[in-house]
């Protein structure tokens, strides 16, 4: 049937650029944003849900983006890290995770200010067991957890 | 990494059925189950076809005699939020926030939850105790499979080839006390060592007790309401649950704990539960 497809076009918008493009049905998005939009930030650790380093936001949420096809993104918005600065000045949010130690090895940052960022954007004044458990799918190796947490709190602290 | 297949997002509810009855074809709900058995090889599929084009399930509706009519493809975080679910079935709730991480939970759908039909399935014990009626859409039209007839073994289910799950309804409930006691070893990262929800309504003298990752699929303890109306001492209605607990799981040993340790986490679980509900 014509509708079966292995190859198919689809239009997101990442980071408020619109792209159009044509993927295989077995591509996931991770790799789709990393191969074919050459946005290197977002990681792949683990490639089956449980490290979070390729956690993006889709359509206001975040997602894991190893477990979402490309052609499940057809229509969607998507924030990856590449999304966080603008005109050359980091965000609050990377200047905090600088600010507090909380980056060491830097490869669970990108995924971990994503969920950051989401958490903010639903919930502007988190308590620290809010941000423990929206981070909880983030796993971070170096910092123990508190640096980050504190680069959290002190932005939602002073977000206006 | 993932083996090539062809790709199909359904716009009406025929052209899903029609095209699950091809072969090699899977659906497609929130992936975080699929995606994973596709990249290990644990399945190999010709045909993906994503649910996520119907409309009506991600619906959550409530009838004139209050049955809560919920679409297979609500993600878990919506039940975790939902002010009528947390209302009327806070254990449905629970459960659903005991799974995974808040990213996983953005995507994993209840339906998926009980098609995939891990023993340890976290919605299931919960769906149990609620006596949900799940309700598949096949080519014949639809049929209404209750909750204790839905699992038939590990990872199978009473569904038919070409038939999906569209909704669960769950019969209204009474202002009963409930809840959802599990045991992970690490909190979001790993599935159910054993998992255990509970509804008694003292009004009509009913206990319901479901148990999952005990047995082949989730289980109901049978006997619990006249327990429960027999006994107006609390602690010896837990000791009598546990042990009709204990007795009614046919518990395995495997990565995540032995027969043993389930056997008396089963005790510990339905004790704490009667305390908890039936007090």
């Amino acid at each position: 049937m014509d509708a079966y497809k292995e190859n198919i076009d689809i239009t997101l918008k990442v980071n408020g650029i619109e792209y159009r493009e044509n993927v295989p049905a077995n591509m996931t998005l991770l790799h789709f944003l990393k191969e074919r939009l050459m946005l290197a930030g977002t990681k792949e650790g683990c490639s089956i849900g449980e490290c979070g380093a390729c956690t993006i936001i889709m359509n206001g949420r975040t997602v894991t983006s190893c477990l979402v096809l490309a052609v499940e993104a057809d229509g969607a918005e998507i924030s990856t890290i590449e999304g966080e600065a603008k005109d050359g000045q980091l965000s609050a949010l990377q200047k905090a995770f600088i600010e507090y130690g909380g980056i060491q090895c830097g490869f669970c940052t990108p995924g971990m200010i994503m969920s950051a960022r989401e958490l903010l954007d639903r919930n502007p004044n988190p308590s620290r067991e809010e941000i423990t458990e929206a981070i909880a799918g983030n796993l971070c190796r170096c910092t123990g957890y508190e640096p980050i947490i504190d680069a959290i709190e002190a932005v939602a602290g002073n977000k206006s | 990494m993932i083996k090539q297949f062809t790709y199909f997002k359904p716009g009406t509810l025929a052209e899903a059925l029609a095209a699950l009855q091809t072969e090699g074809s899977i659906a497609l709900a929130g992936g975080t189950d699929l995606l994973v058995e596709l990249r290990g090889g644990v399945k190999s599929v010709d045909l993906v076809v994503d649910l996520k084009g119907l409309p009506k399930l991600t619906e959550l509706s409530t009838t004139p005699d209050n049955t809560i009519s919920i679409g297979a493809g609500v993600d878990l975080n919506f039940l975790v939020d939902h002010g009528k679910i947390r209302e009327f079935c806070p254990v449905l709730s629970e459960a659903a926030y005991s799974i995974a991480t808040y990213q996983l939970r953005n995507r994993a759908t209840l339906g998926g939850n009980i098609c995939n039909a891990s023993p340890a399935a976290d919605m299931a014990p919960p769906l149990f105790v609620l006596d949900a009626v799940v309700v598949a859409a096949g080519p014949d039209g639809e049929r209404r499979i209750p909750i204790f007839k839905f699992f038939t073994g590990v990872k199978r289910t009473s569904l038919k080839r070409s038939e999906i799950v569209v909704r669960v309804e769950i019969p209204p409930v009474p202002k009963a006390k409930m809840a959802f006691l599990k045991k992970q070893r690490i909190k979001g990262h790993d599935l159910a060592a054993i998992n255990m929800a509970g509804l008694a309504d003292s009004g009509s003298g009913t206990l319901r007790i479901s148990i999952g990752a005990c047995a082949v699929t989730p289980i109901m303890l049978k006997g619990t309401d006249q327990l429960y109306r027999e006994n107006r001492d609390v602690e010896k209605l837990a000791e009598e649950v546990a042990a009709l607990a204990v007795n009614s799981i046919k518990p395995i040993d495997d990565l995540r704990a032995t027969a043993e340790y389930r056997r008396d986490m089963a005790a510990v679980f339905a004790k704490r539960l009667v305390r908890k509900i039936c007090a």
